[in-house]
């Protein structure tokens, strides 16, 4: 006998309710994943608990006591940098959140000027293709030196390393602007701005969206490097930093795992943006 | 009617990098009416977009100008919408917004309110009511295609240019949008320009059809007419009887710019061998059973045993191919009618006068007068009864079907008509149909009867869908068929290779004139490469199909058969004069002087050892028994029953030129 998928004959298996419903529907996508992160944990702390690195286990976040205090306070503030890592956190998001929107709106900017115009383009591609390449941790002495003061020069490190994929996707999207949509708005005769609106905006959107997730990821990579480097302000990076110099390896830990989560919420929160503006496309 | 958009001696060309440009088009020429439905049709890469886009002003003419309604095109605008073929809706805006953007951007001042009002008019004559709210990515091709032509009929354009809108859409879809778009164009008198590679569909919408010739330099090759009234109906077009020659003309004409480049694509060298200028030629011929003796020469090897080692034969489907074929150059010789050598020679095919020499009659007789089976059944039996019919029912249009202007069954069936005082322009209406065409159309009652070459004549008989009223026999017994033609420049050129062409066909006529042959002809001639028919319908004994009978139907050997013939020529002239395809040469005995290569034929039967062949045959006398003067033929086209206004002209051809090498 044969069992049919067929609904009508299939009418006597009652359908799954409730918790039954929930775990069959999220068994095929959520199982995979734990077992993968379980299993790392335990490989990690078991290569830990026999002394096969140097590293400490992730227990290690629940065993040492000023790590545990860390890890379930973490919006404590002492005052000066004895903060919580929540405060910590956002001190560097707010670094970014500056330094980010400014690359945006550069970044979008000069993306439109150069793919709509090819002389432009050329005259500019090779820097912004020789700039592109400079690693953020070697802005930073430039930055220094340019602006004598930390704050401003995090926040112009994070400019300058999360502006070329805003710029250069950018630009791409106006380049790539079917010659179908520049038809329509040549046989209707569109004015300049209509077509900058209703056009070229909403046709670049898709690759301006790219630009824009790619260079978020690269902005928060970027103020570790900058904190690391520029000690004495209140941070995520700084924290790392400071508990290297003082070999709390736990805290180094947790430090990473903070950054790991902010980055990824971040990065779907550029993925729920894009589709909400930027969706039907 | 006026003028709404004028193309006046157009020229397109692209760079190519370097100094080179890519010549797309030139010299196109073409007056579009107010309410006029244009299709452009022909190969891709024709140029034919690009024209479009020319009209369009998204593309400018490298040299002459595109007026509409008499303004100089310079721009693209809201006054000459196109329909793009990849629809070019905006993907992020909905079926609403996409045709209000339009609506927007074009009507400016009109209030907001009747604004919306168009864009619902136009959602709603479209039928997308129900998807109005929906993005194209939600929408099948067909929608997204009848959201286009919504915008664009939208903003009320004077001119509606349509680019191959319904290529990308499956058959049933667009059927159902051509009937609208057909709708809306009648509804709004819509002047429309339709670019598309579809001839039915071009068949169907267009009042002119506008064929361009293949790139480079792309030209107009023809402009049709569609005489089908309006409204048309998808399902009943088809049985409108200009429906399958104006398809069969596209067709022809498609088919033939293919032809030409795949010529083009080969090399063309002269091969010169065995003491012969050419021996790799090119010999065009109609499936027909007159055209066994190139099939014999072929599979028996004549051609190669005079030297013709590289003849290839190639078929066309009309006799139009072969007339074009001479005219460009793609054949070398061709079977013909008898009448076409006369015919091109005094330019009736429509070009500059064309001196075509015949160095050898290749068949005699094969032809027949058919009427339809409906026919006989109304009491129809004979010529007189028919005409009685045809005074009966003058209402309704009485079509016979020819395949050629100058082939020997016009020339028969109208000297037979004008015999028995039917007048074969007004009585009836003579048709050039192919002869697959035919059969279909006698079935379907579109034409009254036809005059046709065997085996096609036998077919009507054996599907006993039409009877003979007269056969070829009563009318002028071995009458001349078709023959051996050949551009006088080519003969010019070949001298020798004319000989031997001329032996090995003479040859292979006396081998087709052997009853015992017959039956092996047949087998031949139902291959593929030839007629690709059932043999028992290819026969060439006078009773037909049993083959018991020696008495040949066709003549192709035989005393005064194969020589060509100046009177017959002179004959053929007058009758072409008769009926209006040519004026009657004043020069007429210098061009059958030039159409007749005697002295041709006298060698090459000579070589063959057959001088009996080259025998005169008597004078030409028709079933009606009026001599025909050879000394005085403009006499003899006075005294005749029925004929058109002719003229009497010089007709020139020049100096005899040889080919340039």
């Amino acid at each position: 006998m044969t069992t049919s998928t067929n609904s009508t004959s299939s009418r006597g298996d009652r359908p799954p309710t409730g918790l039954a419903l929930w775990w069959k529907q999220t068994r095929k996508t959520l199982l995979p994943p734990l077992c993968g992160i379980g299993g790392f944990l335990l490989f990690w702390q078991l290569s830990a608990t026999l002394g096969l690195t140097k590293l400490a286990g992730p227990l290690s976040l629940f065993t040492e006591e000023r790590t545990r205090e860390l890890l379930f306070y973490p919006f404590f503030d002492r005052g000066g940098l004895d903060k919580g890592l929540f405060l910590h956190a956002m001190n560097s998001l707010s670094r970014v959140v500056l330094g980010y929107s400014l690359a945006a709106v550069v970044g979008i900017a000069a993306g439109i000027a150069v793919g709509l115009n090819k002389g432009l383009d050329r005259a500019l591609d090779p820097l912004f293709q020789f700039l592109r390449m400079v690693a953020p941790l070697a802005w930073v002495p430039i930055a220094l030196v340019l602006f004598q003061n930390n704050q401003p020069a995090a926040i112009f490190v994070i400019f300058v390393t999360s502006i070329w994929p805003i710029l250069i996707n950018t630009a791409e999207g106006v380049r790539q602007i079917p010659q179908d949509y520049r038809n329509v708005a040549l046989v209707l005769q569109m004015s300049n701005r209509n077509f900058f609106t209703k056009i070229l905006l909403p046709s670049a959107l898709p690759y301006i969206f790219t630009g824009l997730r790619i260079a978020i990821g690269l902005a928060w990579l970027a103020i570790i490097a900058a904190e690391i480097v520029m000690p004495g302000t209140p941070g995520i990076g700084f924290f790392i930093w400071d508990a290297y110099q003082n070999s709390y390896v736990s805290d180094i830990i947790l430090g990473v795992i903070w950054i790991g989560a902010i980055g990824l919420i971040l990065d779907r929160l550029m993925v729920w943006l894009q589709n909400r503006i930027a969706a039907g496309q | 009617m006026t003028t709404l958009v004028q193309v006046q001696d157009i020229d397109k060309s692209f760079p190519l990098g370097g100094d080179n440009t890519y010549l797309a088009l030139t010299g196109i020429d073409l007056q579009i009416r107010k309410g006029e439905f244009i299709s452009l049709i022909g190969h891709s890469g024709c140029g034919k977009s690009t024209l479009l886009n020319m009209i369009a002003g998204l593309d400018l003419p490298t040299a002459g100008t595109v007026l509409v309604d008499g303004e100089t095109v310079r721009r693209p605008g809201p006054d000459k919408m196109v329909v793009f073929q990849n629809y070019s809706l905006l993907p992020w805006l909905t079926v609403r917004e996409n045709i209000a953007l339009a609506v927007d951007e074009v009507m400016p001042a009109l209030p907001r309110a009747e604004r919306n009002a168009v864009v619902d008019e136009h959602i709603a004559m479209v039928g997308l009511g129900p998807a109005t709210h929906k993005r194209p990515g939600e929408l099948s091709g067909g929608m997204r295609q009848r959201v286009a032509i919504a915008r664009a009929l939208a903003i009320k354009p004077k001119l509606l240019l349509l680019d191959e809108p319904f290529g990308a859409l499956d058959a049933l879809t667009r059927g159902n949008l051509q009937e609208k778009l057909m709708q809306i164009c009648n509804e709004h008198e819509l002047t429309a320009v339709m670019v598309t590679h579809d001839v039915d569909e071009a068949v169907l919408l267009s009042d002119r059809i506008v064929m361009l010739t293949n790139g480079p330099g792309s030209v107009i090759g023809g402009i049709l007419e569609v005489d089908i009234p309006r409204p048309r109906q998808r399902l009943s077009v088809v049985h409108h009887p200009s429906y399958y020659s104006l398809r069969s003309e596209i067709i022809y004409f498609l088919n033939r710019q293919k032809r030409v480049k795949q010529w083009q694509a080969k090399p063309h060298k002269v091969l010169a061998r065995h003491g012969l200028e050419k021996v790799n030629l090119d010999l065009g011929f109609v499936p027909l059973a007159a055209c066994a003796p190139l099939a014999v020469a072929e599979a028996k090897g004549f051609f190669s045993k005079h030297g013709l080692d590289a003849v290839q034969l190639v078929r066309e489907t009309s006799w139009r191919g072969v007339t074009d074929g001479l005219v460009d150059g793609t054949l070398d010789a061709a079977l013909m009618p008898s009448g076409m050598p006369a015919w091109m020679t005094a330019g009736g095919h429509g070009g500059t006068p064309l001196p075509v020499v015949s160095s050898l009659t290749l068949s005699r007789n094969g032809n027949g007068i058919t009427l339809a089976k409906r026919l006989a059944d109304e009491g129809v039996h004979n010529v007189d009864d028919y005409r009685r019919y045809l005074l009966s029912h003058q209402r309704e249009p009485h079509r016979l079907g020819i395949v050629h202007p100058a082939s020997m069954h016009n020339l028969l069936l109208r000297y037979w008509l004008a015999s028995h005082a039917i007048d074969p322009d007004h009585d009836v209406h003579l048709q050039t149909i192919p002869p697959a065409q035919m059969l279909a159309d006698l079935k379907d009652g579109s034409i009254d009867g036809f005059c046709i070459g065997a085996p096609w004549l036998d077919r009507a008989l054996a599907d006993g869908h039409g009877f003979t009223v007269a056969g070829d026999l009563a009318i002028w017994p071995g009458h001349p068929g078709k023959v051996l033609g050949v551009r006088e420049d080519w003969a010019l050129a070949y001298p020798n290779t004319h000989i031997a062409l001329t032996k090995a066909l003479l040859e292979a006529c006396q081998y087709c004139a052997e009853p015992s042959h017959w039956g092996e002809m047949s087998e031949l001639l139902s291959d593929r490469r030839y007629l690709g028919m059932k043999k028992e319908v290819i026969w060439f004994s006078e009773t037909g199909v049993d083959g018991s009978s020696s008495v040949p139907h066709h003549l192709f050997f035989g005393k005064g058969v194969n020589r060509p013939s100046r009177s017959e020529h002179l004959w053929i002239l007058t009758q072409l004069a008769r009926w209006g395809e040519i004026p009657f040469p004043r020069n007429y005995v210098e061009i059958l002087e030039r159409i007749c290569a005697v002295g041709v034929f006298s060698t090459a039967a000579r070589e063959l050892g057959l001088d009996a062949v080259s025998y005169q045959r008597g004078a030409i006398e028709l079933f009606d028994g009026r001599p025909f003067d050879v000394d005085h033929p403009i006499d003899y086209l006075n005294a005749v029953p029925v004929h058109r206004d002719f003229s009497v002209a010089e007709i020139a051809i020049g100096a005899p030129r040889a080919l340039a090498g």
